[in-house]
């Protein structure tokens, strides 16, 4: 369990590492200069700013410097808020975001959980077609057209929840979560309804219903366990997705989050944002599947031989 | 997938009937697959012969109209420029299924190319191209391509090739594990003793036996493909005005909602529809191909 932790970590630097250098130069191949604005800034200034963000030296210092910082944690100063770093901005916005995907997930799992749950052991009644419907139209709609329907309705006809903000008013951290749980939901129930199927299947279950012991027992004890695996490893890259659902949604629902910077960043064409946000983003990523790889072998000790006796 | 040949032949023999036969059969008795079949055909015919058949042209503005709800002039209602939602909604659809189809060509080829070379040549070559994919993977492949678009600018080129660049993994590992699952029968060891090079050997011999994985994938890339550009668009990152795909006319509805909800209700509804198509027609090209990969 340490050993796969350790390389798997190992595994893990060489991604992160790639990710920052990959990035740091494609931000400095992009044409154009960070300070080309609009008004054309006088030469005077250009060179003052250049010197101050060291732009004027050659490009290996500045990344052997870049990368330098970056093991220290120091992501550099924004090109386009002078007065904040990028780790200021992270700090600002890195809340709203892990506590938008904690409350989505949440919603995710406890409505997909139990809808997938139902499904397989109902399998092929009227409480397996609805779910199963609801979640092929959950799949269907994109978050951009379902946030901005559900604020719609909620919001705006029928008032019954604030339209914009997070932690300001009462109740207006729901819609944003339900907008960007949705698609997971109706993923999980799809997944933990395949899964629990499977392992109903299996003869161990059988010999636990031939041992006369009661049904709750053998789908909580015996079945749930094999049956969620796949929903566990669905969650790791399910991470990735909700950052990038979380882009859409901070937008819709103007929330100060990471998502929103981010796209703002890219607006701007605040370089040194967009390059510490990628970089972040991947470690977010990184870990988070890192996370659910361990959980993986925790639920199931095969899995970790699968790994070891390579693919 | 394993003994395609095998049984080809057999149900020739007996029945008559071929492999691909029997799949068309299922799948014509599926009914979700073939209306989603008959939405998608409707949305490709409208959207190639949208210059002749559309109702008003693209720019035309009429600024005394201005926003209108849907009427007998104008059946989807028109925008704050008093311009004709449907025909903005039939352009709109060219540009989505144009870049769904091209990108998602630009991701089949990488993949199936790459998962064929892998799995074909094992050894090395295989864990080095699946150590590419699986590193590829852990990356933050949205956040990339804005990065991409951030950069370059948001051409329609980019797109289509940033969007395909992120698509193809998947495709990689199934045909890697469909060749591998073949790649030890007779009909290859066969090929390779009569001395036909190892491409000609992938593309003749392997290829065409993991078309059916192929297809099924391919028709579910295409409505992820038609997401992530509408994604794009919707940020303000993908299609550029004056174009616009259904992306940009939702982002577009979704400012105005508040006084003029159909335009955001009919382009979300269009996108939605169409993904809905493509995932059913997906799912039943899946159970009649390989009939052993069932539902659940």
């Amino acid at each position: 369990m340490l050993r796969f932790t350790f390389f798997r970590l190992l595994q893990a630097i060489p991604v992160l590492f790639l990710v920052a250098t990959v990035t740091f130069f494609m931000i400095h191949a992009a044409p154009g200069g960070p300070f080309d604005a609009e008004r054309a800034v006088p030469p005077e200034v250009l060179k003052h700013l250049n010197q101050r963000y060291h732009l004027d030296d050659p490009l290996w210092k500045q990344y052997f410097d870049y990368m330098g910082n970056l093991l220290q944690g120091d992501f550099g100063p924004s090109f386009k808020y002078p007065t904040h770093t990028v780790n200021d901005l992270i700090a600002a916005g890195f809340p709203a975001t892990i506590e938008l995907s904690f409350y989505a997930i949440l919603f995710a799992l406890l409505v997909g959980l139990p809808a997938g749950i139902i499904a397989a052991l109902k399998r092929n009644t009227l409480q397996d077609y609805l779910p199963m419907s609801a979640a092929m139209i959950g799949i269907c709609m994109p978050t951009f057209v379902l946030g901005p329907i559900l604020l719609l309705i909620f919001g705006i006809w029928l008032g019954w929840l604030p339209v914009a903000g997070w932690g300001q008013i009462a109740g207006d951290k729901i819609l944003p979560s339900i907008t960007l749980g949705s698609v997971y939901a109706a993923y999980i129930a799809r997944i933990s309804r395949g899964g629990m199927l499977e392992v109903l299947s299996q003869d161990y279950i059988r010999t636990a219903k031939a041992k006369g012991l009661h049904a709750t027992r053998i789908i909580f004890v015996h079945a749930l366990r094999g049956g969620i695996t796949p929903v566990v490893s669905f969650l790791g890259p399910a991470i990735a997705g909700l950052l990038a659902g979380s882009f859409v949604v901070e937008s819709i629902f103007q929330i100060p989050g990471l998502g929103r910077f981010y796209v703002m960043a890219a607006f701007n064409r605040d370089y040194t944002m967009i390059l510490g946000l990628t970089i972040f983003f991947a470690f977010l990523i990184v870990l988070f599947n890192l996370l659910a790889d361990i959980l993986l072998v925790w639920l199931n000790p095969r899995v970790r031989q699968n790994l070891a006796g390579g693919r | 997938m394993s003994n395609i040949s095998t049984e080809n032949s057999l149900q020739k023999f007996e029945k008559g009937t071929s492999l691909t036969r029997d799949a068309i059969a299922r799948l014509f008795k599926n009914k979700m697959a073939m209306a989603g079949l008959f939405v998608l055909l409707f949305m490709v015919a409208i959207s190639l012969f949208t210059p002749w058949i559309a109702p008003y042209s693209y720019e035309e503005q009429n600024l005394d109209l201005g926003a209108s709800a849907p009427s007998a002039a104008h059946w989807l209602g028109t925008d704050t420029l008093g311009r004709d939602q449907l025909t903005r909604i039939m352009y709109g659809s060219r540009i989505s299924l144009m870049v769904g189809f091209i990108a998602t060509a630009v991701a089949l080829t990488i993949g199936v190319l790459w998962g064929a070379i892998a799995g074909y040549l094992g050894g090395r070559v295989d864990a080095v191209m699946m150590r590419i994919v699986d590193a590829l993977y852990a990356l933050p492949f949205t956040i990339f391509i804005i990065l991409l678009t951030v950069i370059f600018g948001s051409s329609m080129l980019l797109l289509f090739l940033a969007i395909g660049a992120v698509e193809w993994l998947t495709m990689a590992r199934i045909v890697r594990g469909q060749v591998i699952s073949i790649k030890r029968q007779e009909f290859v060891e066969a090929a390779v003793s009569m001395g036909l090079s190892p491409w000609r050997i992938i593309s003749r011999h392997l290829i065409p036996n993991v078309l059916g994985p192929v297809i099924v994938y391919t028709t579910l890339t295409i409505p992820s493909v038609i997401l992530l550009e509408s994604f794009l668009s919707f940020l303000g990152l993908g299609i550029q005005p004056p174009a616009s795909s259904w992306g940009s006319l939702i982002s577009g509805g979704v400012e105005t909602m508040e006084e003029y909800p159909w335009l955001l209700i009919f382009p979300g509804l269009v996108l939605t529809v169409t993904l809905f198509s493509l995932n059913f027609l997906g799912d039943g090209l899946r159970d009649a191909l390989d009939p052993r990969a069932s539902k659940d």
